[in-house]
């Protein structure tokens, strides 16, 4: 198996995917403001007539890409071009205030491909035993694992509860337009035959992400980036020495990442900045942590590529995406006819392995154009996003239409970019109504399932083993949060 | 009648039309033909429309142009194609869903009787009764039989589809307590079958995990027995008064030319009935069914009617 996915790699069109994807990712991750769920979204279209392979690899280039691409911009500008990437910001600026930029890059980057390829070996290991286990989970388990997801991104994702709450909540709402999963009636679609579909993940995917983000940077007066100096770039090396000393702060790193990932729903600003905190209270030299530390560069780099690898897991073993990125990554396999549950492995073994070994084969060109990029992507860091903002907003309205070829999913489109806008300008984080769009709509339909195949008796949510274990799960996260906020200090 | 300058033009023009309206058929297909299909890439209805297209484009001389248009079961890309110009150019590859169960349940904006021409069915992927292979129903009567004492289960792709309206006729006519469980897809009523999380599940794809030992086939809800498993009997040999043929045939909008649909009907039928379609279809687990476009139209009407009646049984 292993080696017939390897095969179905030596294609021209995969070699060509994954640099695409890779270059466009960094070129996209490196401009302030722009992040790689943006540039996903964006791109998914762009794969629609490709082959599923080679479209996947696409995507996770692109994702892979920007990540790093988002650690240059968080660097040399001191501007994190996704959240996960602040956390670098720390002590890679302040490397590069030094004139150790590209040390820091380098760093950023050995890390990122470590921690890449850790959690892409747990995925392998993990992700085909878990799809097998897939088969006990009927209507009951996964409406409790859906629960538990939703819970876990209120609870745990970061910021307001409140906020998370509200937005999860206003994410379920719009998953109940359209046909009632159960009776099959028409629920919210005002007599219209375009509101009966719902709405459609991919169209408010990009109005969400790209639309709103074009919306935000042509209201916001204040340029995000000034003309600020960009610090003098000078050659350095990186020996494997100074990498094999913080073998240790790598590798819980990359755990931390790849099992925060596989917890749905928290996504991977948490998970940086843990193994950030966990490295500089580990080090012999904590003072030096904030002043430009490596190691405070390389712990957040590797636990956020981590994630990936572990948000795959759910993703793709029973169709439950860790964050808003992978629920970008999942839209793309159902789209290609991948869909995710036990059967996936079954039936698309080999289109699966193959994206794997991709995932973990593109840190070498990953490598190689990042090395490359580091001169280059100065210039990219001075690109003023309003000069792009045209291109996204032509790319967006292109990619809307096109997954339906139907107008009414542009009238999404714009619909959810002017509301994610709305959001963000009042401070409303949008991850959790994403995760509250894609997972509203299944756990009614599992909740009701179930409640179907009991007769109406609430008991098969404690019937077995699986939905005992999640409900635990469930009460568990709700005493440890309500202990960490009883034990905080008010201010 | 006095010749301006006007009603000759209007002379002149009617004379350069008439022969290229009389003459459309022969000439047809003098530029691509795009054939519509109501689902996404990738699914097997799309795959084997392409095949179709590809091999129909050696037979008529024109490439001919696949268009998905997904969306609403179906019924968005039907009610574009009944609105498409009657000339032989715009087709659907279309199944039975929005062909006759869903108009049945609800307005759609087509009527699939009067604003179609049914060229010929090709295909139709057989649903089956499937049970898990521990189950205690070896038959169609036992698990009948069983559901009159307590509630069965049974899991479909999906509410109101076809499967269910005829397993709710089912449940009506003999009493029996079925409980449906929609899914989101065949394959998740699969999955929730083999997991023993519903009783029974009506799916098409059964295959290999019977062969396989996991399921057990009891039925087929289609009118005619799966050539794979001739001793599985279809609802109507089991006593049952209810069926749900599953049809994927070609369609084009009404007003279409009878010498065009003749055209294609023939063009089509050659291709479906050719070794190389069939063995295509082989691998992609699919059946090659081939119906003429008057048997197809004939099937079409009367599921309508029946499909009416069990709606209507059903409150909708």
């Amino acid at each position: 198996m292993l080696v017939d996915a390897f095969l179905e790699l030596l294609n021209l069109w995969v070699l060509v995917a994954a640099l695409v994807g890779i270059v466009a990712g960094i070129i996209i991750g490196a401009i302030p403001g722009l992040g790689p769920t943006m540039a996903i979204a964006l791109l998914i279209p762009v794969t629609f007539s490709m082959e599923p392979i080679p479209a996947i690899i696409l995507l996770l280039g692109v994702y892979q890409g920007a990540i790093f691409g988002g650690s240059i911009s968080a660097v040399l500008l001191n501007v994190p071009g996704t959240p996960s990437s602040a956390a670098t910001a720390i002590d890679g600026f302040a490397m590069a205030r030094r004139g150790e930029g590209g040390r820091a890059l380098r760093f950023a980057l050995y890390a990122s491909v470590f921690g890449n390829i850790f959690s892409c070996l747990v995925l392998m290991a993990l992700a085909e035993p878990l799809a097998r286990f897939a088969l006990d989970f009927g209507p009951a388990e996964m409406a409790m694992l859906m629960l538990f997801a939703l819970l876990v991104i209120v609870l745990f994702g970061g910021g307001s509860r409140l906020d998370a709450l509200i937005m999860v909540l206003v994410g379920a709402c719009a998953g109940i337009v359209g046909l009632d999963p159960i009776s099959g009636t028409p629920r919210f679609t005002f007599g219209s035959f375009a509101f009966e579909n719902g709405f459609q993940l991919i169209p408010v995917l990009i109005g969400l992400f790209a639309m709103s983000e074009v919306l935000l940077q042509a209201f916001d007066r204040e340029p995000l980036v000034g003309d600020a100096e960009v610090p003098p770039l000078k050659s350095s090396v990186v020996r494997f020495v100074e990498l094999w000393r913080m073998r240790v702060t790598l590798l819980l790193s990359s755990l931390i990442g790849t099992f925060v990932g596989i917890l749905p729903g928290i996504g991977s600003t948490v998970p940086a900045f843990m193994s950030y905190n966990l490295a500089r209270s580990r080090s012999a030299d904590a003072a030096q942590f904030g002043k430009g530390a490596p190691e405070g560069v390389a712990a957040p780099e590797a636990a956020n590529n981590a994630v990936t690898g572990g948000a795959l897991v759910p993703t793709l073993a029973l169709g439950i995406p860790g964050d808003a990125v992978t629920a970008v990554i999942l839209g793309a396999f159902m789209l290609h006819g991948l869909a995710p549950g036990p059967f996936l492995f079954r039936d698309h073994g080999l289109e699966v392995y193959a994206i794997f070994e991709a995932l973990l084969l593109s840190s070498i060109p990953t490598v190689i154009l990042g090395l490359l990029f580091f001169r280059v992507a100065i210039h990219v860091t001075r690109i003023q996003p309003r000069h792009l903002l045209p291109a996204i907003t032509i790319l967006a309205i292109f990619g809307a239409f096109s997954v339906n070829n139907s107008l009414f999913d542009v009238w999404v489109m714009l619909g959810a970019g002017v509301l994610g806008f709305l959001f963000r300008r009042a401070g409303f984080p949008l991850p959790p109504l994403l995760i509250g769009l894609i997972l509203g709509a299944p756990f009614e339909q599992s909740l009701r399932q179930a409640l179907l195949t009991s007769g109406g008796g609430y008991g098969i949510f404690v019937g077995s083993p699986i939905t005992i274990g999640l409900v635990a799960l469930i009460g568990l996260s709700l005493a440890i949060s309500l202990t960490l906020s009883l034990r905080k200090p008010r201010t | 009648m006095t010749f301006t300058r006007r009603t000759s033009l209007a002379l002149l023009a009617s004379i350069a039309i008439t022969p290229v309206a009389a003459f459309a058929q022969e000439d047809y297909p003098s530029r691509p033909i795009t054939i519509v299909v109501p689902y996404g890439a990738g699914g097997t209805t799309d795959i084997s429309a392409r095949q179709m297209a590809t091999m129909a484009e050696k037979v008529l001389g024109q490439p001919i142009v696949v268009e998905n248009q997904p969306g609403a079961s179906g019924t968005n890309a039907m009610r574009a194609v009944a609105a498409a110009d009657p000339d032989g150019y715009t087709l659907i590859a279309t199944t039975s869903s929005p062909s006759f169960v869903t108009p049945a349940l609800r307005d759609v904006g087509y009527d699939t009787l009067t604003d179609f021409i049914p060229i010929l069915n090709y295909s139709g992927p057989f649903h089956g009764v499937v049970v898990p292979a521990d189950s205690p129903y070896a038959t169609l009567e036992a698990l009948i039989e069983g559901a009159k004492s307590g509630v069965v289960t049974y899991g479909t792709a999906g509410a109101m589809g076809g499967a269910h309206l005829a397993f709710a006729s089912v449940a009506k006519d003999t009493g029996a307590k079925l409980q449906h469980v929609p899914f989101d897809g065949a394959s998740k009523a699969t999955a929730a079958v083999l997991g023993g999380h519903v009783n029974a599940a009506l799916v098409p794809a059964y295959r290999d995990l019977v062969q396989d030992g996991q399921l057990r086939l009891l039925g087929v809800l289609d009118g005619t027995n799966d050539p794979d498993f001739p001793d599985a009997p279809t609802l109507k040999e089991a006593g049952l008064a209810a069926e749900f043929p599953s049809i994927v045939g070609i369609m084009a909008p009404a007003g279409t030319d009878p010498a065009i649909i003749a055209k294609l009907e023939a063009a089509f039928t050659q291709v479906a009935s050719s070794d190389e379609f069939k063995t295509f279809m082989t691998d992609l687990s699919q059946p090659v069914r081939i119906m003429s476009g008057a048997e197809l139209g004939k099937t079409i009407a009367e599921n309508l009617t029946a499909y009416r009646a069990i709606a209507k049984d059903l409150g909708n």
